[in-house]
């Protein structure tokens, strides 16, 4: 053989294959939560999982899928490990594609069917508002566009959470470097007021979100979120089993109108979860719409 | 009368003197491999290889990624071929043969193309797996080739073909319109010239003739339906032309979901969206494989 070549031995890379254990960790979240970790993802997936597996002194992937396969201790030490994955998960900005999507393509379809009611008002939504940094992020980008897109219209964005310390940081408004890593410089005077090392959101920034309480699950309030236009509930929903998974779902279903969106995180998709949500595509990012209504499809075939 | 662009085009097309020939190793292990499996015989494949060294150097990045289902790392083509198998070694083979065909300057750049082409290949073969098409080996050559048409674009009109991408990008219209506008011709058709003058088969030629038109298509629509899905996706998922499509792609309301649906039962509990987030963990090892074959050109 001719084609033996010493110099390629050097280029080409001696990782091997991914584990086949870590492959099933993979799948079995995915199946439980709905998120999902790419190949490309999957050593970031094993450093979460390495967190775990310290704090359990178990050994080996093999081990640990066990705990995460045995009935007496799969859920529980699924929560656990979903705590993991989406620890850190949350700074301004986190989800550029997802903000570009919002701006080119759902907006101008949003105003358009909004043009025909009364009303020049647009009702957004975060659920599961976590400290903040998801709404604040919204509002900045729905003000960048008062003098744009939007002149004319006014907006609501009403952010909620179950967890009483994440509102009221959420409240405060007060954020480190990890949290504000995706800020220009432009923004940051905009918006913010340094304070010692941190930078607190101004005062009207602030008024544009209207920070509450809310537990998903509680379906008497969930009736009241009526009326939105685009819904983000990122990494919520992959703390709730498959029947509350599905009764949420259910609920941002009827608070959208029929031209609403909704936006799940980067990697979670609600296959298995709801089939009335149709999934769009738009560039690199994916969103839901109500299976009712057949939207036009603009631009190219 | 002065010649039209479309004309220009047909012509060049037809004396092929102003454009690269299909390497001879493609249409040897095209029609190689077609044979039945216990025909095969793997030192045929891979010396078919080894004989052009910057071939085989090439073949090996692609045989030691993840994307071509690497178990351990390899330093030969004969180790590649049993490592990989013969199905994967002509994949991998093709699509390092085919980068030698698109000029290496002009106002268009060649990776773009690749990118594209090998994503596609790559999420066509994936689709095919997802909704148990009887003859997935069909779908990555057939993804990778579906825009050959573009390459004769680059070669014989390349000003006009930029043309048409600048007008695509500006006025948000797909490229085989903004080519009907400029050239008159769409990459479909000239790509269908191309396929029947290489001799690519009428199930390739199909394919890459009726990728934008699963509906005009007269048979072989499974197959061309795949590519038609698998380019959308690659397209919405950042791997286009480098033209950005600001647009809402609803798999439902495609021709080429329709008929996936009609045909293959298994369509139906596919996870579109779980394939859809695969895709993210190929975007970087497509484009790092892409430029480390194009350095080693």
């Amino acid at each position: 053989m001719s084609s033996t070549m010493p110099a390629m031995a050097s280029a080409v890379r001696s990782s091997g294959p991914p584990d086949p254990n870590l492959v099933k960790i993979r799948d079995l979240i995915y199946k439980s939560a709905g998120i999902f970790h790419p190949d490309n993802k999957l050593r970031l997936l094993e450093d979460r999982i390495a967190r775990r597996t310290r704090d359990l002194k178990v050994i080996g992937l093999r081990e640990y899928l066990d705990i995460l396969t045995q009935r007496s201790s799969a859920q529980q030490e699924m929560a656990k490990l979903l705590n993991e994955i989406t620890i850190g998960e949350t700074y301004f900005f986190r989800n550029q594609p997802q903000l570009d999507a919002l701006k080119t393509i759902v907006l101008p379809r949003v105003l358009e069917a909004r043009s025909k009611t009364p009303l020049r008002r647009l009702k957004f939504w975060s659920a599961g508002c976590s400290t903040g940094e998801e709404p604040y992020t919204l509002a900045i980008m729905l003000s960048e566009e008062l003098n744009g897109l939007l002149k004319g219209w006014t907006f609501e964005i009403t952010a909620t959470d179950l967890n009483e310390r994440s509102l009221e940081h959420a409240k405060q408004g007060l954020y480190g470097d990890y949290a504000i890593r995706n800020l220009t410089a432009a923004l940051k005077q905009k918006y913010f007021t340094p304070q010692n090392e941190r930078l607190q959101v101004n005062p009207s920034l602030k008024s544009l979100v209207n920070f509450s309480r809310l537990n998903l699950q509680d379906d008497t309030r969930m009736l009241f979120m009526k009326g939105m236009d685009v819904i983000f509930c990122c990494n919520v929903l992959i703390y709730f089993d498959v029947t509350s998974k599905r009764r949420v779902i259910q609920h941002f279903y009827t608070n959208l109108l029929s031209h609403g969106y909704l936006f799940l995180g980067h990697s979670e998709s609600l296959y298995g979860v709801n089939d009335e949500f149709r999934l769009v595509h738009m560039p690199s990012a994916t969103a839901y719409v109500r299976g009712d209504t057949r939207h036009v499809i603009g631009g190219a075939p | 009368m002065t010649e039209t662009v479309r004309d220009q085009l047909l012509r060049k097309l037809e004396s092929l003197d102003q454009m690269p020939s299909l390497p001879v190793v493609v249409s040897q292990l095209l029609n190689y491999l077609e044979k039945p499996p216990d025909q095969l015989r793997i030192s045929e494949v891979s010396n078919v290889i080894a004989r052009d060294n910057s071939l085989a150097a090439r073949c090996l990045h692609l045989a030691n990624s993840p994307l071509f289902g690497r178990y351990q790392t390899v330093d030969t083509v004969h180790a590649a071929v049993i490592a990989l198998g013969l199905r994967r070694m002509k994949e991998i083979a093709v699509s390092c043969c085919l980068l030698n065909l698109t000029p290496s300057s002009g106002p268009f750049d060649p990776v773009l193309f690749w990118e594209h082409s090998l994503e596609c290949a790559l999420l066509s073969r994936r689709v095919a797996q997802a909704i148990a098409f009887p003859h997935t080996e069909k779908a990555y050559p057939a993804g990778l080739l579906h825009d050959i048409g573009v390459i004769a674009h680059l070669w014989l009109v390349p000003n006009e073909f930029r043309a048409a991408l600048d007008v695509a990008t500006a006025r948000h219209i797909s490229l085989q319109d903004a080519e009907l506008e400029i050239l008159g011709i769409t990459h479909c058709e000239s790509g269908k010239f191309l396929a029947e003058k290489w001799h690519l088969g009428e199930e390739l030629t199909t394919v890459i003739a009726f990728h934008h038109d699963i509906d005009r298509a007269p048979e072989h629509r499974m197959l061309t339906a795949i590519v038609a899905l698998a380019d959308l996706l690659c397209r919405m998922n950042a791997m286009g032309y480098g033209f950005p499509e600001d647009r809402q792609v609803d798999l439902t309301t495609e021709p080429a979901f329709a008929c996936l649906m009609s045909e293959s039962p298994t369509s139906k509990s596919v996870d579109w969206a779980r394939i859809t987030m695969e895709m993210d963990g190929y975007l970087e090892e497509v484009r790092r494989l892409v430029a480390l074959l194009f350095r080693s050109k």
